[in-house]
């Protein structure tokens, strides 16, 4: 049974190119507009992997993590980040609210599913 | 600085000039934002759209050569194993060239994400300049002493709102190129 993925991001170009590629590589992929919709999608359904943003409305990506950590189905679930954000103050935060990596947009199809590849398989 | 050893009518020129000159620094300020704004997404858009004409250039010669494979395979006998690896090739540059394009593509998150930034610069802008505005009839009619008063609110307000302004208005985008960004796993 094929992995799924979930994708946060408020640009809805961006989530296309996401499932795209991550479709392209054999997973599932469940997208979501904000943290928010990200978080109600995650509870509704478990997922292998989460790819948020960071600067969203209504909750960022941070928040995103910090509350899917706070839940017991999603505390070693790997969370990555996709922002154009790369300061080190940024990714420092991100880390300690719990992701596991850090891309910076734009990213290339083959690097993504590489890493998540390593990830979940 | 307004002294408390001068006239009114002094207090009030140098109240003025000082108003003045806090609308110019700011307006100054937020405009070389937006230029700076601008400049950054003509270099995304232009990067971007040499990587998508590139992508789609060569993916187009590489459907010609899928084309050009089928009939060595149809009209000259071209072996199954050859074509089939001649395919396996040409499916690799296309999806090369595939992800290229959605590297490129990405510019419209990146500068939607400036020109978000731009409208909110302008718009605080617009309330800068609403605040002299909204002040600007009962004027004229005043005591030295009630402009000053007037003026000192102003330059409070205008003072504020382009403290808001600079608080709020972070840029999150600093990419100047369309090559794919870091990856740092934890």
């Amino acid at each position: 049974m094929a992995k799924t993925i979930l994708t946060v991001d408020d640009s809805g170009s961006l989530r296309q190119m996401l499932a795209f590629s991550l479709k392209e590589a054999g997973y599932g992929v469940i997208e979501a507009v904000n943290g928010q919709d990200g978080l109600d999608k995650a509870i509704k359904q478990k997922v292998d992997l989460v790819l948020t943003d960071q600067n969203m409305p209504v909750m960022d990506g941070l928040s995103l993590i910090k509350a899917l950590r706070g839940l017991k189905n999603y505390q070693s679930v790997p969370i990555l980040m996709l922002t154009t954000e790369a300061g080190a103050d940024m990714k420092a935060q991100g880390k300690a609210a719990g992701a596991n990596g850090w891309l910076v947009k734009p990213f290339d199809p083959a690097r993504l599913t590489e890493v998540v590849k390593k990830l979940i398989g | 600085m307004v002294s408390s050893d001068m006239s009114s009518s002094e207090q009030l020129n140098v109240q003025v000039l000082n108003l003045l000159s806090g609308v110019s620094t700011h307006g100054d300020h937020h405009l070389a934002e937006v230029e700076r704004d601008l400049v950054q997404m003509d270099g995304l858009l232009d990067e971007a759209i040499k990587k998508l004409c590139t992508s789609f250039m060569a993916i187009n010669f590489a459907i010609a050569k899928q084309q050009e494979a089928l009939d060595s395979m149809l009209k000259d006998g071209m072996s199954a194993p050859d074509y089939a690896a001649r395919i396996e090739v040409i499916h690799g540059e296309i999806s090369r060239h595939v992800g290229a394009a959605v590297t490129g593509l990405q510019f419209q998150d990146m500068t939607s994400q400036l020109i978000g930034r731009m409208v909110q610069q302008l718009t605080g802008l617009r309330d800068v300049f609403g605040e002299l505005d909204a002040n600007a009839p009962p004027l004229p009619e005043s005591s030295n002493e009630n402009l000053l008063e007037k003026l000192n609110g102003i330059s409070d307000r205008v003072g504020a709102r382009c403290n808001e302004l600079s608080c709020d208005v972070r840029s999150a985008v600093k990419q100047r190129h369309m090559e794919s960004g870091d990856i740092e796993l934890f």
